[in-house]
């Protein structure tokens, strides 16, 4: 069980903070902000505390949510991930509940944050997180923030960058709220979103790939009806005991192997063996209805070649070329490659193609690393960014060896990489003019997208 | 309120706003109240009437409200009255309340037991667990665990029909629920192979849950039941099962991945199989925070395999050009110890290490240099030929590991280095400012320098290095090797050649590095704090018992800055047994912090024991009794005196001390530091000497926590210890650990316990001793001295002439003794038979009792 709870800014200011058993003394939010900011083992320079840590024998965990510290503090030998996945919780359920999670947000709404934190926690013991659930029990209303004005949160929040494809308010409203008419619209959204993770080899083979997945829900549907989302057909969960080392066999074929996945505790999945759907009642907020794993060979959106080579005297040139790899009807955006680049490089210059529009290319001067940015990148295309170095001082005759290797972040709307589908999305109401809008969207994100040199 | 501002001078007119229609007011009065009732207690009384009609409010909501909000007011009036509504509320009709009350039970033992016990509350909640809702279930069990850990008597034991009853409720729990349930479970033994098998299939589909915690925990019990079954079938199988869930794990927030690794890295320790084909998952994402990056470094040592290694050397080339120098040089490090742990690999791994010195990034070739040095002690005579590669990058060496790694590496191998003379002799001059490791190790090297090649040159060498080690330097250390060396030099050369050039014991893999008894302990604690600390909880939990009286938030004064500056003088003790790489690495990851502040109440359940009144440590109290035995005389000590024994005191360990200031200065700044030693003793906070003037004297007694630095090999009575103060360099001296101060108040067994665990120890555990000398004149004081000592009298019978007597006595961690003595009163000759699971301890024991004995 927890002591206390508590939120603070990224300049350590307390913005929330609830004491639940009275064992750990006031002072511990102090002694946590100082001892995150500065921390340091074994005499190393600055490190990044992890999430759990000991001090004069409390207990802290945090986890960042929308750049605000969530704290927890025990001094018993609790389950460290049940209370690292309660505070993310935590800060969801207060999402749900305010529409947007933010300093402001929550500073405006403490007395409605202080009346959930009284049912999400007693004693130290978590009662519910469930928003659904929690409704029952809360009674303040939300007061709304400028949603306008804050920087989206989340991965859902992409579809709001000015794409057209849906009401941009719907994801930064309050499940609680009414609209200001007075009637809820009825709608439900289903995000599938994948992160994926690849890293070639310096000959340009995929060394390790990997998505990880999750089916986001986030219903407004009035009255609670049933839903039931229908996955591929061709499914399988499990390698099934093949090795890891000869996957590439199952490819090809239009099936889909996870490696492994798990569900929401409201899913039900009594036919899931049977035709792959899940059946669920959805409760209020957002939640995932199923996290999934694979690392059956994919596609990779994105060819990465990096080639630094000398090119006489403390001198030497960087080419980076990027190939999307998808259809030409979709459009990949805010894309970042990054290149660490030899200590001693002093000066960088950049050749962009002819006619290259929204891109721009920097050397940072400070942590040493080449950053080009394009704002899109049609499916099909090819960039190509040359860049000139100058060093400081001679190398030591293998520059590729100090450089790279080559990162890249990036989203593209509307594509996945695993080929999970929803193949429908059914909602159970008798009502024949019932029609709500279903918005089913996908999106896949860079993880940790590597091209060694 | 909330930011700090006290508004406590408000209470009745905001008590006078409780009794509102309005939930959303109520609400906030009950926060108010909750904060303030403790500073207005004799107000709060007038609180008591709305809180007791609140309870019997028709809407469930609001008896909740009101039981929820009492039990979180310590104030004994609003307790007193707190009884009568929380027993209806645990007959409630609505599952709201009754899961409020249920925790409301567990509050109310927190603020005073006995009324709980009294009043019956433990027998209604024991009824809530069959109760049908599984939310007021869960809260139950979450409850009763909570007054169980905090109570010596059994409360919440479960049995096989608790069992089935809480598995039963597990499947409809809430997701939080599932994790007290299983927590609670997994304390649970089952009785045969069947039972834990019937048991594990009912808690698998757990592993399919997508919270992170139900998962961990479910793990835990899985892998606690495992050790039941018997059928290895069985167990393939669930390892199957168990492994897919593990590695999902890894794709939540950085935070829980850190948790499942530390986890991980336990669970491959003991079941290295799960995870054997999975290596991939563990490789580094490039944006993984830096803490993951550092486990999961950890876990690919361990799974690295003949089968896998070239792609782990890959990826572990790869990281040692990346940017983060922490990362890079723990990269470096873990391609060593692959090298170490498979031989068939050991080359490969070699050559990659010389491609990352051909870079010459600095800290990557120091890295590399220490990792080597491993390397040939590991493989003696195999890889020497790369020796000239490593002396090219000789200059460039400015970290002392990496220092004395090579020093060591040109000493062990002189005589293949044609110009080893002239390269140790480039390090001599700078001998005096070198760290004490890099000159322990320059001393050693010359002398084998010398053995291997005794000419002119590396003659003068010796005289100079050990000149500077003797007299010229303050540290014992270099002082006592140095004197060996010499005198053995100078009696007899060919004895200093079988001593200083003997074959070395090879050394071997540290990467499964923890103890196994300690990793018993912590698998047991799989999926809690312990795991992903590596340490047991008694080494770090500090929750205050309930009886003791909290102070206020200021009396808790800053510890941290002293006991950082003591435990430096700790490193300068350790530094020159760690000169090879065996400090373990999660042990460094674990922040050593649990130094708590020294008040006495944050010591008060530091080992779990029963402590019903607790010494003020910072009123120095002259120990009663016999003198301190002296352990640091004036002669020796620059006319400081120590005289020190550690002596048990209500149930807890202090170091008892008595200064005394013979020289002609004022010393203050006084700080304490002891060695790693059997029972790994440790300073609880920092020492408290107050500035001593010339010809005072000064007694201090230092709490003492166990299981912080713990040295490994059988059990020995060395402590060692070092002291400091501003004015004089630091004094080193040993002390006897004595078992007497181990002697927990707890180790009283009844007779029929007694007999029994006699009969469960096998003979081989069985450990006699006579002690000749001894005369027991009179039963009843040895009987007294030993209870006074925690030796409780169990039985007596007559065995011929001979009386035979019966104690029985626990050390910490809960280890027994049984003890048979058998005599003849007034005529010499005691005879002491013991019975222990850890009958390594035996010769500690027999030196403890025979203190007992002759005292």
């Amino acid at each position: 069980m927890i002591s206390q709870f508590f939120v603070l800014s990224q300049r350590g200011d307390n913005i929330v903070f609830r004491d639940y058993r009275g064992e750990v003394q006031k002072g511990s939010t102090e002694t946590f902000f100082r001892k995150v900011k500065f921390w340091k083992e074994d005499g190393q320079e600055e490190a990044q505390a992890p999430p759990v840590f000991n001090v004069d024998g409390v207990n802290y965990f945090h986890v960042k949510v929308a750049g605000l510290l969530f704290v927890a503090t025990t001094r018993v030998n609790v389950s460290p991930s049940l209370v690292l996945e309660l505070l993310q919780r935590i800060a969801r359920v207060i999402k749900d509940y305010l529409g947007v999670l933010s300093e402001d947000s929550l500073r405006k709404n403490f007395v409605l944050v202080y009346e959930l934190l009284d049912e999400v926690i007693d004693f130290g013991y978590v009662q519910t997180t469930s928003t659904e659930v929690l409704k029952s029990y809360i009674f303040n209303e939300p007061i709304a923030v400028d949603a306008a004005r804050l920087p989206p949160l989340g991965p859902a929040a992409i579809f709001m960058q000015g794409s057209k494809r849906m009401p941009g308010t719907a994801v930064t409203k309050s499940v609680i709220a009414n609209e200001p008419a007075g009637r809820k619209r009825e709608e439900i959204f289903v995000d599938i979103i994948e992160k994926i993770s690849v890293t070639f080899s310096s000959s340009g083979y995929i060394l390790t790939s990997e998505i990880d997945g999750t089916i986001q829900m986030k219903s407004y549907l009035s009255g609670n009806p049933e839903i039931r989302v229908a996955l591929n057909e061709e499914l399988n969960i499990g390698r099934g005991g093949r090795s890891l080392y000869d996957y590439r066999s199952s490819s090809g074929s239009g099936a889909v192997t996870l490696d492994d996945c798990n569900f929401h505790e409201s899913v039900r999945l009594d036919s899931f063996d049977m035709d792959r759907t899940l059946t669920l009642v959805p409760p209020d907020g957002e939640f995932p209805v199923m996290n999934y794993r694979m690392t059956q060979e994919f596609r990779p959106p994105f060819r990465v070649n990096a080639l630094i080579e000398e090119a006489g005297n403390l001198k030497a040139e960087v080419i980076i070329k990027v190939r999307a790899e998808f259809s030409s009807s979709i459009t990949a955006n805010t894309i970042v490659v990054q290149m660490p680049l030899p200590k001693y490089t002093s000066r960088a210059t950049f050749e962009l193609e002819p006619g290259a529009v929204g891109q721009a290319a920097d050397f940072r001067e400070v942590s040493k690393k080449l950053e080009w940015s394009l704002k899109k990148i049609v499916g099909g295309s090819e960039n190509t960014l040359r860049a000139k170095l100058t060093f400081s001082q001679e190398s030591h005759g293998n520059i590729t060896k100090e450089s790279g290797p080559v990162s890249m972040t990036f989203t593209i709307p509307m594509y996945n990489a695993s080929g999970l589908q929803v193949k429908y999305l059914q909602i159970a109401k008798k009502s024949s003019s019932y029609n709500p809008y279903r918005w089913v969207r996908y999106v896949t994100q860079a993880n940790s997208y590597v091209a060694r040199l | 309120m909330t930011v700090g501002k006290d508004v406590s001078s408000l209470f009745t007119d905001v008590v006078n706003c409780m009794q509102t229609e309005n939930l959303e007011l109520k609400k906030l009065v009950y926060l108010y109240l909750i904060n303030y009732a403790k500073s207005q207690p004799d107000l709060a009384i007038l609180a008591v009437n709305t809180f007791v009609k609140d309870s019997q409010d028709p809407n469930p909501l609001i008896r909740a409200l009101a039981v929820r909000t009492m039990g979180c007011i310590r104030v004994d009036k609003i307790t007193e009255y707190l009884c009568d509504p929380l027993q209806r509320c645990l007959k409630d009709d609505d599952p709201y309340v009754r899961k409020t009350a249920a925790i409301c039970v567990a509050k109310l033992y927190d603020i005073n037991a006995e009324l709980v016990e009294d009043r019956g509350f433990l027998e209604s909640l024991k009824d809530l667990i069959s109760d049908n809702n599984p939310m007021v279930v869960a809260n139950a069990v979450a409850a009763l665990a909570e007054i169980q850990e905090n109570s010596s008597r059994p409360i919440f034991e479960i049995t096989s029909h608790t069992l089935s009853k809480l598995l039963t409720a597990l499947n409809e729990c809430t997701e939080w629920g599932q994790v007290f349930i299983l927590d609670a479970l997994s304390k649970y033994k089952a009785a045969d192979a069947r039972e834990a098998e019937n048991i594990v299939e009912r808690v698998t589909p757990r592993l399919q849950h997508a919270n992170c915690a139900v998962v961990l925990s479910a793990v835990k019990m899985i892998l606690q039941q495992m050790e039941l079954i018997t059928s290895t079938d069985v167990v393939r199988n669930l390892c199957k099962k168990m492994a897919p869930p593990l590695v999902t794990l890894l794709s939540a927030e950085p935070e829980i991945q850190y948790v499942a690794l530390r986890n991980i890295n336990l669970i491959v320790q003991r079941r290295p199989t799960i995870l054997a084909h999975e290596i991939k998952v563990f490789f580094c994402k490039y944006n993984d925070p830096i803490y993951v990056k550092m486990e999961k470094l950890e876990i690919m040592i361990k799974l690295a395999s003949d089968r896998n290694i070239d792609q782990v050397l890959l990826e572990f080339k790869e990281y040692a050009t990346e940017v983060d120098v922490d990362f890079v040089r723990k990269a470096v490090r873990a391609i060593g110890r692959c090298a170490i742990k498979l031989e068939r690999a050991a080359e490969r791994c070699i050559s990659v290490l010389l491609e990352l010195i051909k870079i010459k990034v600095n800290y990557v070739v120091q890295e590399a240099i220490i990792v080597i040095k491993d390397i040939f002690r590991r493989y003696p005579n195999t890889y020497e030929s790369i020796i000239a590669t490593l002396c090219e990058s000789l200059d460039t060496l400015d970290e002392p590991e990496a220092k004395a790694s090579m020093i060591w590496i040109i000493g062990e191998y002189a005589e293949r280095i044609d110009n080893a003379d002239e390269l140790l002799e480039s390090f001599l001059e700078g001998f005096p400012e070198e760290p004490p490791q890099v000159q322990l190790q320059l001393l050693t090297a010359t002398v084998k320098l010398f053995l291997k090649k005794p000419t002119e040159g590396p003659q003068q060498m010796i005289q100079v290095v050990l000149n500077n080690a003797t007299v010229e330097t303050d540290n014992p250390d270099l002082r006592d090797r140095a004197y060996i060396y010499w005198r053995l030099l100078s009696t007899d050369p060919e004895a200093a050649k079988d001593v200083v050039l003997a074959e070395k014991p090879v050394i071997t893999d540290d990467s499964n590095q923890l103890d196994p008894s300690l990793l018993d302990e912590l698998l047991a604690n799989i999926a809690t704090l312990s795991s992903v600390y590596h340490k047991p909880p008694d080494a770090f939990v500090t929750r205050v018992k309930t009886t003791v009286q909290r102070t206020e938030d200021d009396d808790y004064p800053d510890g941290s800055e002293s006991a950082e500056s003591s435990a430096h003088v700790g490193d300068v003790i350790t530094s020159p047994q760690a000169s090879s790489s065996s400090v373990p690495a999660a042990a460094r990851q674990a922040d050593p912090a649990p130094a708590p502040a020294p008040v006495p109440d944050l010591l008060g359940d530091l080992m779990g024991l029963d402590n019903n009144a607790i010494v003020p440590v910072d009123q120095p109290s002259e120990p009663a009794g016999p003198p301190l035995p002296v352990l640091l005389p004036a002669s020796t000590g620059q006319g400081l005196q120590i005289s020190a024994q550690l002596i048990r005191r209500d149930g807890q360990i202090f170091y008892s001390l008595l200064f005394e200031n013979n020289s002609p200065v004022a010393l203050d700044g006084f700080m304490i530091q002891f060695n790693k030693n059997s029972f790994g003793l440790a300073a609880a906070g920092p020492l408290q000497v107050p500035q001593m003037q010339p010809g005072t004297s000064a007694g201090t007694l230092l709490p003492m926590v166990l299981f912080q630095n713990l040295s490994t090999g059988p059990p020995n009575a060395l402590l060692q210890v070092a002291v400091k103060n501003s004015q004089q360099p630091v004094w080193y001296f040993n002390d006897k650990i004595s078992l007497l101060a181990f002697f927990t108040e707890d180790g009283k067994m009844e007779r029929a316990n007694f007999l029994e665990t006699w009969r469960s120890l096998p003979d081989s555990n069985e450990v006699s001793k006579d002690f000749p000398g001894a005369v027991v004149s009179n039963v009843e004081t040895i009987l007294d001295r030993m209870a006074a000592s925690n030796l409780f009298f169990i039985a007596k019978r007559k065995h011929a002439n001979q009386d035979v007597f019966y104690f029985s006595a626990k050390i910490p961690r809960g280890i027994p003794f049984l003890i048979e003595l058998t005599l003849v009163v007034g005529v010499p000759g005691v005879k002491c038979a013991i019975k222990t699971p850890s009958p390594e301890m035996a010769p500690l024991f027999f030196e403890a009792l025979e203190t007992i004995l002759k005292s």
